[in-house]
């Protein structure tokens, strides 16, 4: 069943064309690997496709009614001035906050509960922030450079949780440079033109 | 509705600076006002309110300055378009909480301190009504100000809002003076709640558009 479909989808700044002509459709369960250097459109495409950003022409659709999305972004959207327990219960309502908490103690992230997140490590925060992800029920899981900050373990981890929900029917698009170690197709974007 | 305005205090309550700085800096310049210039009593008593008027202009200002700007850098923003596609119910749960928060209180500082420098006590508590109410429009509109200028530091804000403040603090004063001067003062505060739900219907419709506009 199809999820998402992008047509002709372009996107220009400044007189510059990021991308042109980008067609592509996202099944359940598939996953799709978006790949560029530096100032490619790679997040911008995570953008346009979520909604948050408008394309300079064509459009994107989702296929099904009410779509769940989960969305990781340069942005951990976490607070510092609150422990990691008090942003799961900023994040989550009752039956999955348990969840989040038990993603919590599975990232060793328990012992450092009650510590002011400010105080944390950067990838400490990261896997905080990717609790987002893990405990949440969604049809299709958006990320941006997921691995960046995380330790060997929490990549493996990571790497587990996303081919699980492929398998399970949720659709996963990402961008990384490190590269995933899960089964999906690729897009790659080769940068910016002259309009 | 009920789900944000309980998260917006959940965070606020957290950021101890956020609202007790504020009304610190209202307590402060109260006090150091009649202390810092050589005034009579009599004086004293015709103008404390222009004081309390100012000064709540300046940190109804203060207190919305970062009412957006720290969701907008951490990308909660991001997430709550993602599941609610507009920010009108986000908006008007932050401006309620921080009225209910910094604006009721900044009122009652503003009434005991206008108490303490010649109001009778049966005036005082029209006092807290009209500040109240003024400290809704002025929250309401310095939101705006702050969404404008959310990534552009907050002086752009000031300069755009300051405009359509400026009429809530005329109507304040009229309200001021119905205390002052016995009379009116109903109609006053009624005309003031009117317009404090107008404002508080309407703003947070042209804030969410705001915000969306720089989430792009």
């Amino acid at each position: 069943m199809q999820l998402v479909t992008a047509d002709n989808l372009g996107y220009s700044i400044n007189e510059k064309r990021l991308f042109h002509n980008l067609t592509f459709s996202l099944n359940s369960g598939s996953g799709l690997h978006i790949k560029g250097g530096n100032g490619s459109g790679k997040s911008t495409l995570l953008r346009i496709i979520l909604g948050l950003t408008s394309p300079s022409k064509g459009g994107v659709e989702y296929c099904k009614p009410n779509l769940q999305v989960s969305y990781l972004g340069h942005k951990n959207a976490i607070k510092h001035y609150l422990t990691p327990m008090q942003n799961l219960e900023l994040m989550f309502r009752s039956s999955a906050l348990q969840n989040a908490m038990k993603w919590m103690n599975t990232l060793g992230l328990n012992k450092v509960q009650d510590e002011l997140t400010a105080n944390l490590s950067f990838g400490q925060q990261k896997k905080l922030a990717l609790i987002r992800i893990f405990a949440s029920q969604s049809d299709l899981i958006v990320l941006d450079e997921p691995f960046v900050g995380l330790d060997n373990a929490s990549r493996d981890l990571l790497n587990e949780f996303l081919q699980k929900k492929l398998a399970s029917d949720t659709s996963l698009i990402l961008t990384s440079h490190i590269e995933p170690n899960i089964l999906c197709s690729e897009l790659v974007l080769s940068g910016e033109t002259d309009d | 509705m009920i789900n944000f305005f309980s998260l917006e205090a959940f965070k606020l309550r957290h950021k101890l600076r956020a609202w007790l700085g504020p009304l610190l800096i209202m307590i402060l310049v109260l006090i150091a006002f009649p202390l810092s210039i050589d005034i009579s009593q009599y004086d004293l008593n015709k103008f404390y309110f222009s004081v309390i008027v100012v000064s709540l202009l300046m940190i109804s200002f203060l207190a919305t300055e970062s009412i957006f700007s720290e969701d907008y850098e951490d990308g909660s923003l991001e997430q709550i378009h993602l599941e609610e596609k507009d920010f009108y119910k986000i908006t008007l749960a932050k401006i309620l909480v921080h009225v209910l928060f910094i604006g009721i209180p900044m009122a009652l500082i503003g009434s005991i301190f206008s108490f303490a420098n010649g109001v009778s006590l049966a005036e005082a508590p029209k006092i807290f009504v009209i500040l109240s109410i003024s400290t809704l429009i002025l929250f309401n509109v310095f939101a705006f100000g702050s969404a404008l200028s959310i990534n552009k530091g907050s002086m752009l804000g000031v300069v755009a809002s300051l405009p359509l403040a400026l009429p809530a603090i005329v109507l304040l004063g009229r309200g001021v003076r119905t205390v002052q001067y016995g009379q009116g003062f109903f109609e006053v505060s009624v005309l003031m709640a009117g317009v404090a739900l107008i404002v508080t219907a309407l703003m947070p419709i042209i804030i969410s558009a705001t915000l969306k506009t720089h989430l792009e």
